[in-house]
């Protein structure tokens, strides 16, 4: 059987909403309890008791209200699917729907924003039990007169109350409300905008942990996931993302619009946001990093190319390049011209392509004839060159084994981007042991 | 800076495919299981090699249909009973459901046959090999973390291998093999039409399709493994096809020029082969036959434990306990007793439930890809992932196909 919900379920919503207690345990609501899965395919009729047609579906408004109001009918006459306005139903029973008038204004159905089917779009399909936390699948929904209007009041997840709607005729129609949620403390995510709002869910949500809701959103796909994305306070819903793994958050990433994307990813840690954003395809993310504010923008563009854990993470960007056709002079002029930023302890060569040669001293450079080329230095010992995805760990191990001052970082076509020195190195390991053993998953 | 194109991207690809690999290997060689060895001896004892066609066919509807499977789970989240419940309501859903529930007991019931009789040959009771089987398949699914079962799953799918042995050691004609493959001929008779039918139902079992999608939910492969998921069905369901090719050869080399033309159950065309390729031939054929049934006894109960929990809406993962879940772990344990249980009734008649099993199997197929097909179709469930008019009308074609089958069978039950 699924899981029992929890006993004090409607309480804990109760309070969540800040309400005293749920409808559904009001007698005079108990007791006027409608099967939404029992009424489908029932007549409805008019003042006199004669037959209009048969019920398709309920159109539900979603609104500030906690309680959506039902708002239309859709019916099928001869065949033909028409809609009549909700505010026309005298009398709601369990196998009929009876109408206040006789004459009946047919409407072409068009669903507008803000309403949802509910056997379309809710019964039998996933919602979010806030309470539970987990998503459940709809067994039944339960409609009562409250307020003037009649309002889905609760949703129906057990089984057995599945398996009651297999039986034939009225047996099928009979609440069965033993195991009922209340409509506040369920997050329905589908209708025509994707999105089920209700104030009542809305503040449960924002009650959870945002691990608990990392997982929530983990368990559902397509609309719906957006749909709880989108239904959440971006803040929350930015901390809940950095919860998920990478492939994940991917997906998730996918699934929103870029303008959503761009309002998490901005509140999110810059470093997990640049994770999120490396993983995604580079028009994808462009159109994201575009909307962007523009400093946060090119803050994460910059730590987009690098990893931590990698040298690209580590290095600095700042080298003096000159091509091998350059004269000795102007490489020392450019060191000159540097003296001030970190220690220029020499140049690195480049050919036409701007594939790394060599890497010459000052020393080399002051010892040469000014007139010639710096072509002419270039000799061994070469410099080590490691790639940009070279893991820390590794660029130890080259440093241990060149007993050099400094190692040259390259892209995929050789070329010299970067540079780490020995202090980099340092700062960057020490920084790594610190965080090493905290840093099992969990994120402050 | 522009961002980089990483040089190490390749190799993270090769280990992302190790990690997603298996559930579409895993399924599509269970369909080779010893119901679907009997299916695939008898084609080639009873026609030779005249119908290796259909077995063409239906491996390419396996593949086409397996790879619908991955894309609906991967992209809904959500098992196929699910979607069906959601999609089509709950006499759908609940039909589906009760229907997979009968033919994956019955088609449990044929693996633990299979188990029953290769154990025979090698002069073991089966009142041994069932209840130890029983015991195994439950501790590898059950007790063990799924990882190191599925290893234990790709050792087992490694006795296949020796089909293809088998088929090498029975000296076939394989001009006339790859005549049968590519030039459709066959007569209008019951028993053509019969063996037709089960070939696509046990090549295209429901389960398999059942289980493909559940697989991707349980696993929360997301849409970034799905061309991984794909190669890795598409591997799975062409291997189920070779393997098939083989055993049909070996069969139509050995019984059917014997004019041996029946077969009642999966050890038989094993012991057939003795006198005809030797001994050896004949303990490779039982071996496979035992791994085979291990193999998709394992993966039955598991296809069934997901398809029942996902019809109730309760969560259900292998990683659950079973205060989780304990809907999932009740069905498994039903469906393996039971099946088990029917085995050890003595002097029962398995060779009726390894047929009536592929039958229903065949039948279920019906409704089950036509609720496929609407899903495909349905943009609101499947986004950008939803099937064009050219896999809509391939899909439409492969269930034209079934549905002439299970027509022209009923037509041949009928006529006296």
């Amino acid at each position: 059987m699924s899981r029992p919900p929890v006993a004090t379920i409607n309480t804990v919503a109760g309070r969540l909403v800040g309400r005293s207690q749920s409808i559904i345990s009001r007698k005079s609501v108990r007791d006027s309890l409608v099967s939404l899965a029992g009424l489908i395919g029932r007549p409805v009729l008019d003042m006199n008791g004669k037959e209009i047609g048969r019920l398709v579906d309920l159109v539900v408004r979603h609104g500030q209200e906690t309680y959506p109001p039902v708002s239309g009918l859709v019916i099928k006459i001869a065949n033909r699917k028409s809609f009549i306005n909700g505010a026309r139903i005298s009398r709601l029973s369990p196998d009929s729907i009876v109408l206040s008038s006789a004459i009946i204004n047919l409407e072409e159905f068009v669903r507008r924003p803000g309403e949802s089917l509910l056997d379309g779009d809710v019964l039998d399909h996933q919602i979010v039990d806030v309470d539970g936390l987990r998503v459940v699948r709809t067994s039944d929904l339960y409609l009562a007169p409250f307020n003037k209007e009649i309002r889905v009041v609760g949703v129906d997840i057990s089984f057995m109350s599945f398996l009651r709607r297999l039986f034939p005729g009225s047996l099928a129609r009979r609440p069965t409300p033993e195991h009922v949620l209340d409509w506040a403390s369920v997050a329905s995510l589908t209708d025509s905008t994707g999105v089920v709002r209700t104030s009542g869910t809305r503040a449960a949500l924002s009650q959870l942990r945002p691990a608990d809701l990392a997982d929530l959103i983990e368990d559902l796909a397509g609309r719906e996931q957006s749909a709880l994305i989108e239904l959440l306070d971006p803040d929350l819903a930015a901390d809940a993302l950095e919860e998920m793994k990478g492939e994940e958050l991917e997906g998730v990433l996918r699934g929103l619009s870029s303008e959503v994307a761009a309002n998490l990813l901005m509140r999110m840690e810059p470093d997990e946001s640049a994770e999120a954003l490396r993983d995604l395809d580079d028009e994808h993310r462009e159109s994201i990093l575009a909307i962007m504010e523009k400093n946060t923008a090119s803050q994460l563009r910059q730590l987009v190319s690098f990893d931590e854990e990698l040298a690209g993470g580590i290095m600095t960007t700042h080298l003096l390049v000159v091509h091998e056709g350059d004269s000795v002079a102007t490489a020392l002029q450019l060191l000159v011209d540097n003296r001030e930023r970190d220690n220029p302890d020499g140049v690195v060569v480049v050919d036409e392509n701007g594939v790394l040669l060599d890497h010459i001293q000052t020393v080399e450079l002051i010892a040469a004839e000014k007139s010639s080329l710096v072509a002419e230095l270039i000799a061994k010992p070469f410099p080590t060159a490691v790639t940009i995805d070279t893991k820390i760990d590794d660029v130890v191990e080259e440093f241990s084994n060149n007993r050099g001052s400094s190692i040259i970082v390259i892209d995929g076509e050789s070329k010299p981007i970067g540079r780490i020195l020995a202090d980099d190195l340092v700062d960057a390991l020490s920084l790594k042991s610190q965080r090493g053993p905290q840093s099992n998953g969990v994120r402050s | 800076m522009t961002t980089l194109q990483l040089p190490g991207r390749k190799k993270i690809r090769i280990a992302a495919f190790l990690a997603v690999m298996g559930p579409g290997i895993i399924a599509g060689l269970s369909d080779d299981d010893p119901a679907g060895i009997t299916t695939y001896s008898q084609l080639g004892a009873q026609f030779g090699y005249r119908l290796l066609w259909t077995l063409v066919i239906s491996t390419l509807a396996l593949i086409i249909f397996q790879d619908l499977g991955a894309r609906i789970g991967v992209v809904t989240r959500q098992g196929l009973i699910g979607l069906v419940r959601q999609k089509y309501g709950a006499r759908a859903g609940s039909f589906s459901a009760l229907a997979l529930i009968f033919a994956n007991l019955g088609t449990m019931t044929a693996e633990f046959a299979g188990v029953a009789a290769a154990g025979q040959l090698f002069g073991i009771s089966r009142y041994i090999t069932v209840p130890i089987t029983g015991f195994f398949i439950s501790f590898l699914v059950l007790r063990g973390t799924f990882k190191k079962a599925e290893r234990v799953f790709f050792v087992l799918s490694a006795v296949f291998i020796s089909y293809v042995i088998a088929g090498f050691m029975s000296h076939p004609d394989w001009g006339q093999a790859f005549h049968g493959m590519f030039v459709p001929s066959m007569p209008f008779n019951k028993s053509a039409i019969n063996i037709a039918t089960a070939c696509l139902g046990t090549t295209l079992a429901p389960w398999g399709l059942a289980f493909i999608q559940s697989y991707a939910v349980d696993k929360r492969l997301t849409k970034a493994d799905l061309r991984l998921l794909r190669a890795d069905v598409w591997i799975g369901s062409l291997l189920t096809g070779v393997i098939g090719f083989f055993v049909v050869v070996t069969c139509a080399a050995t019984l059917n020029q014997e004019h041996i033309f029946t077969i009642t159950d999966a050890s038989q065309a094993a012991v057939a082969l003795k006198p005809l390729a030797g001994t050896l031939a004949k303990d490779l054929f039982a071996i496979g036959i035992i791994g085979a049934a291990l193999l998709a006894a394992s993966i039955l109960p598991l296809s069934t434990a997901y398809s029942v929990s996902d019809l109730t809406g309760s969560p259900a993962a292998l990683d659950d306990s079973f205060t989780e879940a304990p809907l999932f772990y009740i069905t498994f344990a039903t469906i393996t007793v039971l099946a088990g249980g029917l085995i050890m009734i003595p002097g029962i008649s398995l060779i009726t439930i390894l047929i009536s099993s592929q039958v229903l199997n065949a039948i279920l197929l019906l409704p089950l890809l036509a609720y496929m097909y609407g899903i495909a179709r349905d943009k609101k469930l499947m986004g950008e992932f939803a099937a064009g008019k050219i896999a809509l009308s391939i899909y439409g074609a492969i269930i034209t196909l079934v549905a002439i089958c299970v027509l022209a069978q009923f037509w041949f039950m009928l006529k006296p």
